[in-house]
């Protein structure tokens, strides 16, 4: 660590860089950073994972920090708390202004001072909530023991502790009994959150506090977040791979990009006038509710290695407007505004040149629609799968009544040739079982899934001749994984991997041909040259590269229905455009259908909509409504396909975080779905009649081929519309959310 | 669930020695060879070939507890009942009811085969903790080589290498027995030096070669809970070096050895038996070996019977206490997200 002794020097800085550092700088900053860079030695040189980054923090504000995967935001989190992990070292100026004109050099600390400044001053929230607890203790432990560790009064921590746990809405006794592993991921996550609160500090920075779970909790969460920061005068700076999702959240956005800061800017400016080009193309990668689907588009080739970054500026392997200027000269700040700067010399043209359009005109989409048949392919009827839940394996285990989870509870679908249809819900709520049900991955417990008329399980089972043989319904229904790496095999080569499926069905094949195939499947998909590819091993291939693969070969058995499960989730956001793109356009080549799993609303509506199919809503084992997807997305009848849009973020600025149209952040136990209509625990609909009576797809039908199971839908004579709404307790925590107090933050 | 988890474990218990038991009454019957027909060749060669089949029964039956004449599932209550009441026959070598043998010799056993795993433990752990502290430095490295070279050598190989070198090349420690003759049994000094004296080489043979393993282990573990999150969360939650080291650490890195450890107790007791003939150390399976070798069915079957409900015992002891350690065994797993 630099144990700099030019603290005061901090403010006039920066001519290091070469960047004029004035522009960046705010009124009453809380945390100032000059010119802090962090390096790696690694085997390959020096690898500088942040890179002479200048920023203020203002004091009460949210500052959203936006990247993608490996553009060095972590380090920047981490960097503020000099808590860089080893080997890394961290060179340049941290100035923390507690209040007035106090300043505190952070790197200069001794070790004591440090450990004092973290937690107690600024505090921090990490990605993967299980992971920072110790598994072997209580939540309660972890309270009292950093509480304890700071020399706080006891009596009083614990009792802020319960005051934040509550304002979480979680109920404190209940969860500060608990084990971590106890806690859903949501709860843990709101749990950590208050641990880093616990001790009072002044900032606190949270790294991709939200990326593993539910958009619907993310929001939830971020909700709570603009509350607490209210209530406890809090300056955030929230770290995240997600613009639309921090952009009604922050005050001020930073777009980071190959380890430094491209544009800085209040958040509504940098989403109204984005100008570095990169903003740009951020924004029109990232799939959301607004950019018509024709404007989306992913941005070309990759993010640069920390060893080796490009002369010049570091975007202009990718930049559209890039010329001599840009490969020879390191931008420097340029003022949009007095408050946003933008580092590119060519930002006034980047409008220009990459055109956007946030005025939600929706174009003609109807891209890749394919000839759809009466006939479905595949057809479920009052499908249920029930999975039987033991604790564990034990002797007397038999004795024990077995918890039964409806994974998926009566739902009819029909899938047709051609179709497209997504399956959204929270996580739990069932989508992958039914998509592995509909390609007779799992059997049902009850009801019947057909092929083309017939009944793949009697396939199966029957020993007589049926009418179509079950290896070629098996062929015929194909999956791709989330994660691609765990369908291919390590050992084998891209072209071994491709050839084994052909090998297997279709053995006349002659071998050139097959190589051929192979060799312009690859090509078709963007894997150029091909032979180089077809000789890899799948570690030699990025996650973009291996999903693609997958692909391949999954068509390569040229199947009726793929099943996508989360296909382009792991991949980055820049690339989910893309990969979804080259699956409409395959389907297009080789007339399958496609089942796609998804937990997020704006990649459904890209995926459907793109190709005119549905999207289909699931919550605990149930299908609450499913209709073409644009009329889903602008159009939502069920009380929670509303929730879940609410929980798509919009890039509409104005629309400032607003508290969830929902009475209840978690959900239900799937072992004891609420009685009725399972939603009536959460919905803010929710009137008596609905924990009684269970409304159908069905019940009220209108001839459309948009369907809910509301009792909202239907007709005026229903019970539904006499019955009293449902008031809820005010002492149960767990469950009130829409009458929480918090009225939306206004912009000061 | 947590009921659940104990009555679980506590039947497994009950069912293990209750099968070993079965067993033991399935080889004293069934056995060709077995008691009866030793029994009978010792009376043949007695009394010549005037043998009277009752008093060959009558015989068998005192020892072993099983009348021959009976029908099998009687044999089988009676046999089950004389054990219940601690009831093991007697030992044919001896002539002393095995129960009484094997009660004095147990004691030395458990004493033994306590200290030992203790002191593997004990060793082992600080040795990996300190290892994994200062991972790459000299001492880890040359720590890690004297582990494994130690690990590799067989404890009996140990143990008759130290029992010829300092037992008999150097006379520095007795070559048998449990305490020296001339003192008095009783909880003073001398019979606790005494005693402490003689056990010091079995011991030493056992915790030598066996704590290697243990480092090892705890070296991995601690390697790898170091690396994790939750450590990296502690320290900039500012907790003392020392909480960190113990609760977080220590804890999470000492809980998946507790197989090693249950594997530990039966592999120690197994392993008495060979040990105790070596270093002559009247304990259980000093017993055991002797009965095998003079084919004293009772003796034999008694100490194999003990030393089995030692190790059940032992692992029933170890899961029970898993189960207090760490909060997530027996609550399932927690895999609610899998579908
Ligand atoms: S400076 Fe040049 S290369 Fe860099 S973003 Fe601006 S136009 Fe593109
Ligand atoms: S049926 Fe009732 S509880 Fe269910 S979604 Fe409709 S209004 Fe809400």
């Amino acid at each position: 660590m630099s144990k700099t002794d030019d603290t005061q020097t901090a403010t006039t800085a920066g001519t290091g860089a070469g960047t004029d550092l004035s522009s960046i700088r705010v009124d009453d900053p809380i945390v100032e950073i000059r010119n802090a860079s962090v390096t790696f030695d690694m085997e390959r040189g020096e690898s500088r994972v942040l890179d002479e980054v200048s920023l203020d923090i203002e004091r009460d504000e949210i500052l959203g920090i936006v990247g993608e995967s490996g553009s060095g935001k972590s380090m920047f989190a981490s960097a503020l708390l000099d808590a860089i992990v080893n080997p890394g070292v961290l060179t340049g100026d941290v100035t923390y202004h507690p209040q007035g004109d106090a300043e505190v050099d952070v790197l200069g600390l001794s070790p004591e001072q440090l450990r004092e400044l973290r937690w107690e001053e600024i505090s921090m929230v990490f990605q993967g909530a299980q992971s920072s607890f110790n598994p072997t203790i209580t939540i309660r432990a972890h309270f009292e023991e950093t509480i304890e560790a700071h020399n706080y009064n006891m009596e009083q921590a614990m009792a802020h502790a319960r005051e934040l746990l509550s304002d979480l809405y979680m109920d404190p006794d209940r969860v500060l009994d608990s084990y971590p592993h106890e806690l859903s991921g949501g709860m843990q996550q709101r749990t950590l959150i208050a641990l880093s609160l616990v001790l009072e500090p002044n900032v606190l920075v949270m790294d991709e506090p939200t990326a593993a779970l539910d958009l619907l909790m993310q929001r939830s969460i971020l909700s709570l977040l603009e509350d607490l920061q209210e209530k406890y005068d809090l300056s955030i700076v929230f770290i995240t791979h997600d613009l639309p999702l921090v952009a009604g959240l922050a005050d001020r956005l930073a777009v980071m990009y190959a380890f430094e800061f491209v544009e800085i800017g209040p958040a509504s400016d940098l989403i109204g006038n984005p100008t570095h080009p990169y903003t740009r193309a951020l924004l029109k990668a990232v799939p959301n509710l607004d950019t018509p689907l024709s404007e989306m588009r992913p941005i070309d080739g990759m993010a640069p290695d920390p060893v080796d970054v490009p002369q010049g500026c570091s975007y202009h392997p990718r930049c559209p407007l890039a010329d001599e200027t840009c490969r020879a000269e390191d931008p420097t700040y340029h003022d949009v505004t007095s408050d946003h700067q933008s580092a590119c010399f060519h930002w006034e043209d980047s409008a220009e040149a990459i055109p956007l359009s946030t005025d939600g005109e929706h174009g003609e989409t109807q891209a890749f629609a394919g000839e759809q048949s009466d006939e479905p392919v595949v057809s479920l009827e009052d499908v249920d799968v029930h999975f039987d839940q033991v604790s564990d394996g034990g002797l007397l285990s038999v004795f024990q009544e077995p918890d039964t989870v409806h994974a998926v509870d009566d739902i009819s679908l029909d899938v047709y040739e051609n179709d497209v249809v997504t399956l959204v819900g929270e996580s739990g709520c069932g989508k992958t079982t039914l998509g592995k049900a509909v390609i007779g991955a799992q059997r049902p417990t009850d009801g019947t899934v057909a092929y083309r008329g017939q009944d793949i399980w009697e396939a199966k089972d029957s020993r007589r001749e049926t009418d179509i043989p079950y290896e070629h319904i098996r062929r015929s229904l194909q999956m791709i994984h989330q994660d691609p790496g765990s369908s291919l095999n390590p050992n084998r080569k891209v072209a071994a991997s491709l050839k084994a499926p052909l090998k297997r069905w279709e053995p006349d094949m002659d071998p050139d041909d097959r190589q051929e195939r192979i060799l312009s499947l690859l090509e078709y998909v963007g894997m150029s040259p091909p032979g180089d590819y077809a000789q890899r091993y799948p570690h030699q291939l990025s996650g973009g590269e291996k999903q693609r693969v997958a692909l391949i070969r999954a068509l390569l058995m040229n199947p009726d229905v793929i099943l996508a499960d989360e296909a382009v989730s792991a991949l980055d956001v820049s690339l989910r455009v893309e990969v979804m793109d080259l699956m409409l356009e395959l389907q297009d080549l080789f007339d399958t259908s496609y089942v796609f799993i998804s937990h997020n609303l704006s990649n459904a509506r890209y995926f459907s909509g793109k190709a005119g199919g549905r999207i289909g809503v699931m919550y605990l084992g149930e299908l609450v409504e499913i209709g073409p997807a644009e009329q889903i997305i602008n159009d939502p009848q069920h009380p929670y396909t509303k929730v879940l849009r609410w929980s798509t973020a919009d890039l509409d600025i104005e629309e400032t975080v607003e508290d969830p149209p929902l009475r209840g952040i978690d959900i239900p136990d799937p072992v004891d779905p609420p009685s009725g209509c399972r939603f009536h625990t959460r919905c803010p609909e929710a009137r008596e009649a609905c924990t009684r009576a269970q409304p159908t797809l069905d019940g009220h039908d209108d001839g459309t081929e948009h369907r809910t199971a509301c009792f909202r839908e239907y007709d005026e004579s229903h019970e539904y519309w006499e019955s009293e709404p449902i008031v809820d307790d005010a002492d149960d925590a767990d469950v009130a959310v829409g009458g929480s107090d918090s009225d939306a933050r206004t912009d000061e | 669930m947590i009921n659940n988890y104990y009555i679980e474990r506590t039947a497994q218990a009950v069912f293990t020695v209750f099968a070993v038991v079965t067993m033991t009454f399935g080889m004293i019957r069934l056995m060709p060879g077995g008691p009866v027909s030793y029994i009978r060749s010792q009376l043949v060669q007695q009394q010549g070939n005037q043998v009277d089949m009752e008093q060959v029964n009558a015989l068998v039956e005192v020892y072993t507890n099983v009348a021959p004449d009976e029908p099998l599932y009687i044999q089988y209550i009676d046999y089950m009942a004389a054990l219940l009441q601690g009831d093991l026959g007697v030992s044919m070598f001896y002539n002393d009811p095995v129960t009484e043998i094997l009660a004095s010799a147990a004691p030395w056993t458990v004493f033994v085969m306590s200290i030992s795993l203790v002191l593997t433990f004990g060793l082992g752990i600080t040795l990996g903790a300190v290892m994994a502290y200062i991972e790459g430095s000299r001492f880890d490295v040359s720590t890690t080589l004297v582990s494994i070279f130690l690990n590799s050598i067989p404890y009996y190989v140990m143990a008759i290498i130290l029992v010829y070198v300092l037992g008999y090349q150097f006379n520095w420690f007795p070559t048998g027995g449990r305490i020296s003759s001339d003192v008095a049994t009783g909880m003073n000094l001398a019979f606790l030096q005494s005693a402490f004296y003689h056990a010091a080489l079995p011991i030493a043979s056992l915790v030598i070669t066996g704590f290697g393993i243990q480092a090892l282990a705890m070296r991995g573990n601690s390697i790898r809970v170091l690396g994790e999150d939750y450590i990296r969360v502690a320290r900039l939650r500012g907790l003392p070096p020392h909480d960190i080291a113990l609760r977080y650490v220590g804890r999470n890195a000492i809980l998946p050895m507790y197989t090693g450890m249950m594997i530990a107790i039966g592999f120690m007791f197994g392993g008495s038996v060979i040990l105790e003939e070596i270093f002559a150390y009247p304990g259980i399976g000093y017993y055991m070996f002797r009965g095998i070798m003079a084919r004293d069915y009772p003796l034999m079957m008694g100490a194999f019977l003990i030393i089995t409900i030692a190790v059940v015992v032992g692992i029933y002891v170890a899961d029970l206490t898993y189960g207090k350690l760490d909060p997530r065994a027996g609550s399932g797993g927690g895999n609610r997200e899998a579908y």
